[in-house]
């Protein structure tokens, strides 16, 4: 294997290679630190790279493998979205008002994977307090799609999207509260799980909107995405949504195939606005399914119209968090979504309840269609990532999104790629499913990708 | 009660800054209405008097399976 392919690998097969004694997380973890050296100073999607510690985990790693004690995430290096609370290093959310936060304490996720016994590299740029578009004036340059560096690679979960798809890690965390995890990997080709609200824990993650964030991973396949949800699922006493739900073993069915599911398909809304080669490869990926074994039917969520309202819950419960720093120290904002943010203070107090009835409405009724299907399959985007000069307009609207529906319902839903657009961009669908089913939802993308290869494609990587 | 408007004008805006005690640069307030508007649309379309009674109410769960709140004390 050469050192190109190496860094691609998934977590199964590094896992092999370690226990096998034919590849030393440390070597590993160190040809990967110095890939980050060459290759992402075009591509910004580190914030902090953290060599020190990626070395003492690495040793530690090494050490639990001679010892015969290592998991199958043992050795593997991540790293994490800026977001996410890390002991004794900083955490700036993308913000200048965190610039110099270092935290005191890990979050639950870093807990749970450094006991797992992953590797952290160091941690990836945001946009700014996760708020879905990197706008001018951002305290930190973008990260840049390595499919085509003058594309965005989507938000907020912008570093860990780029990082992947150059192999730059081997996992990454995002949180998703509009689609910040199934966005950026959407445009960068990977894989993104947002799991269902509460099944994996916010403790110690910066906040956008309580009641629409979650947390989840990220990865270039699906499989890698299950072996992470692995170790982060469970309750946490420490976020209070966290769910008690038992946590299900997401790799012993992950083999089981699509033969029978049934998938459901949301033809009203969810394909309004979405460009003609996102649809073609859509239509081509159900059509793959159904040569495996699934049956297809078109479904109907009646309020799915309601979908709009969705903004003036983030926008309501965004401005709650920062009111107060927007009226002392409204100029460690950048200007744009300062702006944004206020718009979130001029929403009256019945509006937002009406926007919560809405929300709950729009639950019930897709509840109802999952009593019909399995799981739901929609476009995750509208197109392929836009180009930096068309979003960097601060009159760029925010776009219809397909992917706050199930920020709405909380439904797990994971994005996976299915192709290319001519220009050479990655496409891709989301998979949605029954409340903490995301054992299915997870089936039906690693089947997905058992039978084709664009998760496979890699982007041209200057080295 | 006069009726709803279905649309979100500039005027409207203004007033939403005041009495928030907010400051809105001129320049950037169509794109605030525009933000308002597209929020706004299906709330404003919901007639309270008619649509079925869906509350965003925390369930509780006696059982403890679901939901959050602190560790149960035994």
């Amino acid at each position: 294997m050469t050192a190109d392919e190496l860094c691609y690998a998934g977590i199964r097969e590094l896992g092999g290679l370690f226990r096998r004694r034919e590849l030393s997380p440390v070597d590993y973890a160190t040809d990967l630190l110095r890939r980050i050296e060459r290759v992402d100073k075009n591509l910004n999607s580190y914030v902090t790279v953290t060599a020190e510690r990626a070395l003492t985990d690495a040793r530690a790693a090494e050490t639990a493998l001679q010892r015969g004690d290592a998991g199958p995430l043992t050795g593997i290096p991540i790293a994490y979205k800026d977001l996410y609370a890390t002991r004794g290093i900083r955490t700036t959310a993308g913000s200048a008002l965190l610039a110099d936060w270092v935290p005191e304490e890990d979050c639950t996720c870093v807990t749970r994977l450094q006991r797992a016994g992953m590797v952290m590299l160091g941690k990836l740029i945001t946009h700014e307090f996760a708020f879905g578009i990197q706008f001018p004036g951002h305290r930190f340059p973008p990260a840049r799609n390595p499919w085509n560096l003058d594309h965005i690679p989507g938000g907020s979960s912008s570093g860990s999207g780029a990082a992947l798809a150059a192999g730059l890690t081997v996992g990454s965390l995002g949180s998703d509260t509009g689609g910040s995890i199934r966005g950026p990997a959407a445009f960068c080709g990977i894989a993104g799980l947002k799991p269902t609200y509460g099944r994996v824990s916010r403790a110690g993650v910066v906040t956008l909107s309580w009641t629409l964030d979650h947390t989840g991973p990220m990865a270039r396949s699906v499989e890698d995405c299950a072996f992470m949800l692995q170790a982060l699922a469970g309750h946490d006493a420490a976020d209070p949504a966290s769910s008690r739900e038992p946590v299900a073993d997401y790799l012993a069915g992950l083999e089981g195939g699509v033969k029978g599911l049934r998938v459901g398909v949301v033809r009203d809304y969810f394909f309004e606005g979405v460009e003609a080669e996102t649809v073609a490869a859509f239509e081509r990926a159900l059509g793959e399914l159904g040569r495996l074994g699934a049956t297809v039917r078109n479904v109907e969520i009646p309020s799915i119209h309601v979908t709009p309202a969705f903004m003036v819950i983030m926008l309501t419960e965004a401005y709650a968090y920062h009111a107060r720093d927007l009226r002392e120290r409204p100029q460690l904002y950048g200007e744009v979504l300062r702006e944004k943010l206020m718009a979130g203070g001029l929403f009256h107090a019945d509006e937002y309840v009406q926007a919560q009835r809405l929300r709950s409405q729009l639950r019930a009724d897709t509840a109802r269609v999952l009593e019909s299907v399995d799981v739901l399959i929609t476009p995750t985007a509208l197109g392929p990532a836009p180009a930096f000069r068309v979003v960097l307009d601060p009159d760029f609207p925010f776009a219809k999104s397909n992917m706050g529906p199930f920020n709405m319902t909380g439904l797990p839903t994971l994005a996976v790629p299915t192709g290319f657009s001519a220009s050479g961009l990655p496409l891709s669908m989301q998979i949605s499913g029954r409340p903490f089913d995301e054992a299915t939802v997870l089936r039906a993308g690693h089947a997905y990708q058992r039978a084709t290869d664009w998760h496979r494609r890699r982007p041209p990587v200057r080295t | 009660m006069p009726e709803m408007p279905s649309e979100v004008t500039l005027d409207e805006v203004k007033e939403r800054a005041r009495l928030a005690g907010l400051v809105i640069p001129p320049a950037r307030l169509d794109l605030v209405r525009g933000f308002l508007a597209n929020a706004l649309k299906p709330i404003r379309a919901l007639d309270t008097r008619t649509v079925r009674t869906v509350e965003p109410a925390v369930i509780f769960n006696a059982g403890g399976n679901a939901g959050g709140g602190p560790e149960p004390r035994s």
